[in-house]
């Protein structure tokens, strides 16, 4: 990619006492782009997270937002990036507004014309005017969303962003995101554990898992074409597809193995000529969680640590 | 700066807390007079009350008992040889005492009600910090273009203007306590001063016992900040405020026999004892105190904005 990154994560490191949480973490993120943040429980996100929005300060290596660090120039570089961290906590005794009016203050230049902008693009104009503490987690996650906005920023940051919002509500988000996106080249990050949020959301994904980055990769990459093949008799079928070259793979009570599409038919028209009774071949892609759990090794939170 | 502090006292205002406190001040300040004045009004006045120039001559004849007794100390010698040559003063040029029950005695009392205050402003200096860490909007707070100390500045000035409104309140509600309960009743103040009596500006003495008191005020204050701050627990902060606010004075009278009492805390809180004649650590001076508030204050502030600035925020 030859364009430049709006942010930069170079070598980033942390130890909590003598624990290395973070281990040499190194990440570019470009404009217009949504990248996924996955790992499991206890990877290191939500530390990462954190010190790419100056709340945890990095044991060694740098955050550059447009060239500026974190460190040296804060506020130059803040001002450029909108968080989201977590459940995004109001103030719930003052009303919705007047929480962005707060958050308002602390940038330069945002004129009560842009909050009103903003909270008519998330849809809260008629609750707007409510203590928070009245809002259900939805609308908090939206007034989140709009604090976030307010300002412009050209880096987002997002952790868990669809906790709490209805199915109507996440797509809107996720329209919204690719909008904002796309039309103001905004490069955001998302962390999320709804693997299938990110799948229809980003553009690509990097897993970090015990601190250390272990993949990124492009989401529309060209995947290795899989079939499943289910048909019976069994036995029949697997000496069929085995002599037709192909590995073969148990998967319920059919098989799956790795195919070049052009070959499907040639195989199709030798199982009806073998008289085999065909129930399905379809072509498989595995989702995203199949390919989390693969690179991840499952589930396990590998070497919990205490906060 | 401006847009942060306005930030803080508008969410400062947005608490309930913040409002019982204010009326429960005013309410409790009018309410404390009211019921003296009452409770007063329910004695029997004796009918031939002493006049004051009876009650100063008394006076004068127990002073001298005390300082003919040969085992006085030098500094009680003093005090007691300064209070006689004021009441000598008195009878000499017929200058009234204030009415112990009169308006303007009243208005003077009222600054040692500041107390109240310590109490009330203590208690949202010790939340300022800790509750944006209860209430997780801390992550909000900070990760905005704006440096942590300036958000801390704003912060501190704030319960600063805190203290400041609510030392006004004081103020007007014993005013108006005092007008709406008792009379006025004249009487001039005396000040002994660099070898003689002088008469004191009566407004003077109120605004000096006033300022006196708030000092008392910041400094616990600025004490529940810091730990508030520092242990990001507002319990914490308002029980060891409030408690060392009552035990510190025992404190400094246990220990003031002993050298170290004029470098402790407490024994510079309450630097009415300059006006009142009532010090009871001997040998300590006006730039003296002023010296260890200002040592201990940078040294409370310096911890708060070091663990507010450099900490990570894992709330």
């Amino acid at each position: 990619m030859e364009q430049q990154p709006i942010v930069e994560l170079k070598q980033l490191t942390k130890f909590i006492g003598k624990k290395k949480i973070i281990d040499n973490l190194n990440l570019q993120l470009f404009p217009g782009q949504i990248t996924g943040f996955l790992g499991p429980n206890g990877s290191g996100k939500t530390t990462t997270i954190r010190m790419m929005v100056g709340l945890t300060q990095p044991s060694s290596g740098e955050v550059i937002v447009e060239g500026q660090t974190l460190h040296d120039d804060f506020e130059e570089a803040m001002s450029k990036v909108g968080v989201i961290v977590e459940n995004p906590e109001m103030y719930k005794y003052m009303s919705g507004w007047k929480n962005l009016l707060h958050f308002a203050r602390m940038n330069n230049s945002i004129t009560k014309e842009r909050i009103t902008e903003v909270v008519e693009q998330v849809g809260m104009q008629n609750r707007i005017h409510e203590k928070v503490s009245s809002y259900s987690l939805g609308m908090r996650q939206r007034l989140g969303l709009a604090q976030a906005l307010l300002h412009r920023p050209k880096f987002l940051i997002l952790d868990e962003p669809t906790n709490g919002l209805d199915p109507a509500g996440i797509r809107e988000f996720r329209t919204y995101l690719s909008k904002i996106a796309k039309e103001e080249g905004v490069s955001v990050f998302v962390s999320s554990h709804m693997l299938s949020e990110i799948e229809l959301m980003c553009d690509r994904i990097a897993v970090i898992q015990n601190g250390k980055l272990i993949n990124i990769r492009e989401m529309n990459q060209k995947e290795e074409a899989h079939y499943y093949f289910e048909a019976q008799p069994a036995e029949q079928v697997r000496e069929l597809l085995v002599t037709h070259g192909l590995v073969l793979e148990d998967k319920g009570p059919g098989f799956l193995s790795k195919v070049e599409q052009d070959k499907i038919p040639g195989i199709i028209q030798a199982m009806v000529a073998a008289n085999i009774q065909i129930f399905a071949v379809q072509p498989f892609r595995k989702t995203l969680e199949d390919q989390f759990l693969e690179m991840t090794g499952g589930g396990q939170i590998a070497e919990s640590h205490k906060k | 700066m401006l847009n942060l502090i306005r930030n803080e006292w508008m969410k400062l205002w947005h608490k309930k807390a913040t409002w019982i406190m204010t009326i429960m001040l005013v309410v409790i300040l009018i309410g404390v007079s009211g019921v003296m004045k009452w409770a007063e009004s329910t004695f029997d006045q004796a009918d031939n009350q002493p006049s004051w120039e009876e009650n100063q001559a008394e006076n004068q004849a127990f002073l001298t008992t005390q300082l003919a007794d040969p085992n006085i100390d030098d500094s009680s010698k003093k005090q007691l040889e300064k209070e006689l040559a004021i009441s000598q003063y008195r009878l000499d040029k017929n200058l009234e005492p204030m009415d112990p029950n009169g308006r303007e005695q009243s208005v003077l009392d009222s600054s040692f009600l500041l107390s109240l205050v310590i109490l009330f402003v203590v208690i949202a200096a010790a939340g300022i910090v800790a509750a944006e860490f209860s209430q997780g909007t801390i992550k909000m707070l900070l990760s905005r273009p704006v440096k942590r100390w300036k958000i801390l500045t704003s912060k501190y000035v704030t319960t600063l203007l805190f203290a400041v409104l609510l030392t006004i309140i004081t103020f007007i509600s014993s005013m108006i306590a005092s007008y709406l309960f008792y009379d006025s009743s004249g009487g001039v103040i005396l000040d002994y001063r660099n070898g003689s009596v002088e008469e004191v500006s009566y407004w003077g003495r109120v605004f000096a016992l006033y300022a006196l008191q708030f000092v008392g005020v910041v400094v616990y204050t600025t004490f529940a900040f810091t730990i508030g701050s520092v242990f990001r627990s507002s319990s914490l902060a308002i029980g060891l405020s409030i408690f060392l606010r009552f035990v510190g004075p025992q404190i400094v009278f246990f220990l003031s026999e002993y050298e170290i009492a004029k470098y402790i805390l407490f024994t510079h809180t309450d630097l009415t004892g300059y006006i009142t004649g009532n010090m009871f650590i001997p040998g300590i001076t006006w730039p003296f105190s002023i010296a260890v508030l200002t040592v201990y204050m940078l040294i409370f502030l310096f911890i708060s904005f070091w663990s507010f600035t450099k900490r990570d925020v894992t709330a």
